[in-house]
């Protein structure tokens, strides 16, 4: 039985990462040190995500914080992973993510894993950065992968890049659009301004706060379809303004 | 003191400093050698032309000139940087840190040294070290939050988690005004801070903080996990489960929030039927899914169990899911379940076949039951590799193109213990599918495997980058393919090609001490991207690097190398004739044809070489990559002292994987034959704690008593008073040493192993009784439970005890009859 986990967040499985670029390079002519997967790793930590078979005994890593328990407890078997991105240059100026490799081991295909790979580092773009879409390269002789892609996860083909791939071969350059799943920052903001007025704070600084808020709302009006609004307890906004001497300090 | 200049040659330094800042390395050093003309004992300007030198790769020229800027100019910050940032070039990370330190204490305000200084530290592992110094980077600038930060993880890193989540609250408390919420680094500081609470123990607290300033971060993943993580620490069951059922809306294939789901319920882990009712309402949500499943079927048991199994075996055959065993098999530590699942897909084959292939449907479910059962027939708890043949090949049959099945074949014949059908039929595989990169990596596994280097390699070199220095030797090298390498030097091992072999364990080692430096970059990257919870995680894993099962492996064999380098140093020049041929001249003769052979390959290599480089002038690629001068690793071969070498590979070992009986009778090996009986009987004394009885402990043990009988020199008195204190508890002196034998003979009678080992001590113990322990030893092929691999380290066991070829080919001959498709079994 196969679980997909998150790579280098909570909890982190990041000691997988010699096992991923071997599933890498076993699977795919596009290879990478390791340290290009650790900048990955360390960049957008919440982007990548692994596919493992199951321990007979469950996981060392869930019961204790660091090491101990047999092997194969500590470094499971890696079946896929995907490894993704924020662009880092976006030329067309805007955020979006990009998967810069996924693949999982033929023994292992057609139990749903890369669709499962796809949709948590997807939405992980889409909350954390604000990806407003993610795109990706895919041969244009992988059809299994274009039917993922296209049919199955609703990505749309952008265009044909010749010659893509080392071996001559040409690609699809894929995209699908991510801000339906936005979180509404601005209304989280304007909530905690709410409960921070209600705390009687001084006016001058709930203005301040406003104006950092405002330039978001701007923008994110046109994503008010399926936001989701996550409700929090108080802020304690008191806690972080109350202690001005501490800038003394510095 | 600083030389001083005129300003003109002064406004020259700046510019020489300006161009090593942007990597103009030949502008800088004209601009030096300016400045040089007039004042050639500038230390500041010699030592700054060193720097840019060492940048360009002329790592030694740069050294000399380092020292001479030392030499003309003692008292100069820059001249100590510099010769720190030298040696920080050559890793040698002691003597760089010493030369920061005398550099700062001559420019304490200088940030860049002191910068230089933390990072080392960092890499050193030096916490108190570090502290100090992210305490001086503070002071001087307080407004980063970085710097605030850094301090913070020092201190978590020292252990100290006090004092590191005051720091992060001192930061916090100058924020006047909450950050947005798209201000990443600010939410990662926050949640760093959050795990920094909960790994001191203080859950509750956590979750509060947590609660409070959750919504606003943008991780929500890790934040709904940590949460649904804390809650149930602290058993608050309702609100556990609402998180755990929230984290499965977002992700249904994780079994650990099934797990924390059922705990949080509350549902007794023997009541099954509440649990699945469970797992079926997570199939109903998520009918495409895998995982609520599958569960179920681990924990029910009889009829239960069948009637799930059957729903499960027949939906995943229906649609010819090829990876149907490999979710399977799990359950076979159950037999009841392994006979129940055999019975199921036995009975399908037997309906569906009679019902014929008219239809598609019935043809694709027939030939995935077909393939299911080869698995079935060719997993080590359910072996029955006839069957596993008649079925693969009627699964073949139906389905001539399918890679798996034809995959599936070539891993029965490899437990039929016949590399070379198992190889010829990899590469049948292969061919079905000559895009795949993941077959054609099986088929180079299974040439390896057969000890075919070259066939491997030439199958590899489909998908390598060719045109890579080295070929795509090189490129896999380069890529850090780890279980290539791993795989062809094993490969080279079992030929007894020591050089070849060495050389790839070391490339492996070489990778890993690639990893360990490629953290270095992050110590400064992660601070500026705020990423820090990552780092720590990182961190914390590289000190545990070696650990990975692939280091392990490499080390083992790498290990195994140099012990039998050690005890038949004839191997340095090749691969010998095997059967230690007493006579002298026969010896000496292998010995020069080894050497010839040795010479050829020498040669081959270098025209090959020159080859390449021929070609590659051609091609200006800009880099100028150095070729390996040693590629067969003949150097390495040749080591004065190969016991040294393996410590080399076995510290780490021993440190890391302690748990590992193999590492442990390795570690005796190879302090026994270095003299160094206290660790070697720490490596026997680790063992038994771990297993008592296992055999290896058992040869060991008296092997040990021997050599304490046998000492060419006493052991220094306070030594031997620990080892023998130590040793009783092992292997009481007065005890009769064929009585213990005797004993654990007649203990272990049902495991083959175990026969092996006391054999090996009766014909240790009595010289006279060989011959009668060799027919023991082929006695032991009789015993049902005997496995191929076993049966060849019986082989092996007779190579080990001098035994002359009679007894060989009488053992050989006895396994050959057993494993008639096994060709493992030879002499050379």
């Amino acid at each position: 039985m196969v679980d997909i986990l998150p790579l280098s967040s909570y909890p982190s499985y990041i000691d997988l990462l010699p096992s991923i670029q071997t599933c890498n390079i076993t699977n795919l002519p596009e290879n990478y040190f390791l340290k290009y997967y650790l900048y990955h790793a360390l960049t957008w930590p919440q982007l990548s995500f692994v596919a493992v078979v199951r321990p007979k005994n469950g996981y060392s890593k869930s019961t204790t914080p660091n090491g101990a328990g047999s092997a194969a407890e500590q470094y499971p078997k890696v079946v896929g992973y995907v490894l993704a991105k924020m662009e880092e240059e976006p030329t067309d100026g805007v955020a979006h993510g990009h998967i810069t490799s996924i693949s999982v081991m033929r023994t292992h295909r057609r139990l749903g894993i890369a669709e499962r790979l796809m949709r948590m580092s997807q939405r992980a773009m889409a909350e954390c950065h604000r990806a407003q879409y993610v795109s990706l390269h895919v041969r244009v002789s992988n059809t299994a992968a274009l039917h993922l892609y296209r049919d199955t996860l609703g990505f749309q083909v952008e265009s044909v890049e010749s010659k893509y791939y080392a071996d001559g071969e040409d690609a699809y350059a894929m995209r699908m659009d991510l801000s339906n799943m936005f979180i509404d920052w601005a209304e989280i903001e304007r909530k905690d301004r709410e409960r921070a007025a209600s705390d009687e704070k001084e006016a001058d600084e709930g203005d301040e706060v406003g104006e950092v808020g405002k330039k978001e709302s701007s923008a994110e009006k046109e994503s008010e379809k399926m936001v989701r609004v996550k409700v929090g307890r108080g802020l304690g906004v008191g806690d972080l303004v109350e202690k001005n001497e501490a800038q003394t300090a510095q | 003191m600083p030389q001083p200049l005129n300003s003109k040659d002064a406004s020259l330094f700046r510019q020489v400093v300006r161009h090593y800042e942007n990597k103009q390395h030949k502008k800088g050093i004209k601009t030096a050698e300016q400045i040089l003309k007039k004042n050639p004992n500038h230390g500041d300007t010699l030592a700054m032309k060193a720097l840019i030198m060492s940048n360009m790769g002329q790592q030694e020229e740069a050294f000399v000139l380092a020292k001479e800027a030392l030499k003309n100019d003692m008292k100069s910050h820059i001249c100590w940087h510099v010769y720190g940032l030298l040696y920080r070039a050559e890793k040698n990370y002691e003597e760089a840190i010493k030369a920061y330190r005398f550099a700062l204490r001559i420019e304490p305000e200088s940030q860049p040294i002191q910068r230089d200084l933390a990072l080392l530290q960092m890499q050193m592992r030096d916490y108190q070290g570090y502290i100090q110094s992210r305490k001086t980077m503070l002071q001087a600038r307080p407004g980063f939050r970085q710097n605030w930060t850094a301090l913070a993880i020092a201190h978590h890193l020292s252990g100290d988690l006090e004092e590191a989540e005051k720091v992060l609250t001192t930061y916090e408390e100058t924020l006047k005004i909450p950050p947005p919420t798209s201000d990443m680094e600010h939410s990662e500081a926050v949640l760093y801070k959050n795990t920094v609470m909960a790994e001191a123990g203080k859950v509750e607290q956590a979750l509060e903080h947590l609660e409070k300033v959750g919504h606003r971060i943008s991780d929500v993943l890790a934040v709904m996990e940590m949460k649904a993580d804390y809650l149930l620490r602290l058993d608050r069951k309702a609100d556990a489960e609402a998180a755990y059922t929230e984290l499965l809306d977002r992700n249904p294939e994780n079994s650990l929030y099934y797990d924390a789901l059922i705990r949080a319920k509350g549902i007794a882990s023997d009541d099954h039927k509440t649990q699945k009712a469970i797992y079926d309402s997570w199939v109903e949500k998520n009918p495409r899914g895998d995982a609520p499943r599958r569960i179920p079927l681990d924990f029910l048991e009889g009829d239960d169990f069948k009637q799930a199994a059957d729903v499960y075996l027949q939906r995943m055959l229906k649609k010819g899911v090829p990876s149907l065993f490999a979710n399977i098999k799990s359950l076979y530590s159950n037999p009841s379940k392994r006979d129940t699942v055999q019975e199921l897909v036995e009975g399908y084959v037997a309906t569906r076949s009679a019902e014929g292939q008219s239809d598609a449907d019935n043809a694709e479910f027939l030939s995935s039951s077909y393939y299911f059962l080869a698995q079935h027939y060719n997993y080590s708890l359910s072996r029955d590799l006839a069957k596993a043949m008649a079925n693969v090949d009627k699964a073949i049959e139906l389905s001539p193109k399918a890679v798996e099945y034809q995959l599936t074949k070539a891993r029965i014949w490899k437990h039929y213990g016949n590399t070379e059908k198992a190889a010829e039929e990899m590469e049948k595989a292969r061919q079905l599918d000559e895009k795949d990169r993941h077959i054609n990596s099986k088929a180079a596994k299974y040439q390896l495997r057969n000890n075919d280097n070259d066939k491997g390699l030439d199958n590899m070199s489909k998908f390598t980058r060719n045109e890579t220095v080295g070929g795509a030797l090189g490129d896999l090298h380069e890529m850090q393919c780890v279980w290539f390498l791993t795989e062809d030097g094993e490969a080279y091992l079992r030929q007894k090609k020591l050089g070849l072999a060495l050389k790839r364990f070391h490339a492996v080692y070489n990778i890993f001490d690639t990893w360990q430096e490629d953290q270095f970059d992050f110590h400064s990257f992660s601070l500026r991207k705020g990423m820090i919870r990552a780092y720590v995680d990182m961190v914390r894993w590289e000190d545990r690097l070696r650990e990975h099962p692939f280091y392990t492996r490499m080390a083992v064999s790498a290990i195994k190398s140099y012990l039998l380098l050690h005890d038949q140093p004839d191997l340095a020049h090749g691969p010998l004739p095997n059967g230690s041929t007493d006579d002298d001249n026969e010896r000496k003769k292998a010995v020069k044809k080894a050497k010839k052979e040795q010479q050829r390959l020498e040669k081959l290599e270098a025209e090959k070489r020159e080859a390449r480089k021929a070609a590659s002038t051609k091609n200006v690629d800009g880099e100028v990559k150095k070729e390996d001068p040693d590629p067969l690793g003949n150097k390495l071969v040749q080591t004065q002292d190969p016991l040294k070498d393996a410590t080399k590979f076995l510290t780490p070992l021993l440190e890391l994987s302690p748990q590992s009986i193999e590492a442990q009778s390795l570690g005796f090996e190879v302090y026994l034959r270095r003299g160094k009986h206290a660790l070697a009987l720490k490596c026997l004394t680790a063992i038994h704690a771990i297993d008592a009885s296992h055999p290896t402990l058992h040869v060991q043990t008296l092997r040990f008593r021997k050599a304490l009988d046998s000492l060419s020199e006493p052991l220094a008195p306070q030594v031997a008073e620990v080892v023998n204190a130590e040793f009783e508890t092992l292997l009481p002196k007065g005890q009769n040493l064929e009585e213990w034998n005797d004993s654990f003979l007649s203990t272990h009678k049902e495991s083959v192993p175990h026969q092996q080992a006391g054999l090996t001590c009766r014909q240790l113990l009595k010289p006279d009784t060989k011959p009668q322990c060799e027919q023991d030893l082929a006695s032991t092929l009789d015993s049902k439970d005997v496995t191929i691999e076993t049966a060849l380290a019986g082989l092996e066991l007779l190579s080990e005890w001098g035994s002359n070829q009679a007894a060989k080919t009488a053992y050989v001959q006895k396994a050959s009859s057993k494993w008639p498709e096994a060709t493992l079994f030879r002499l050379d």
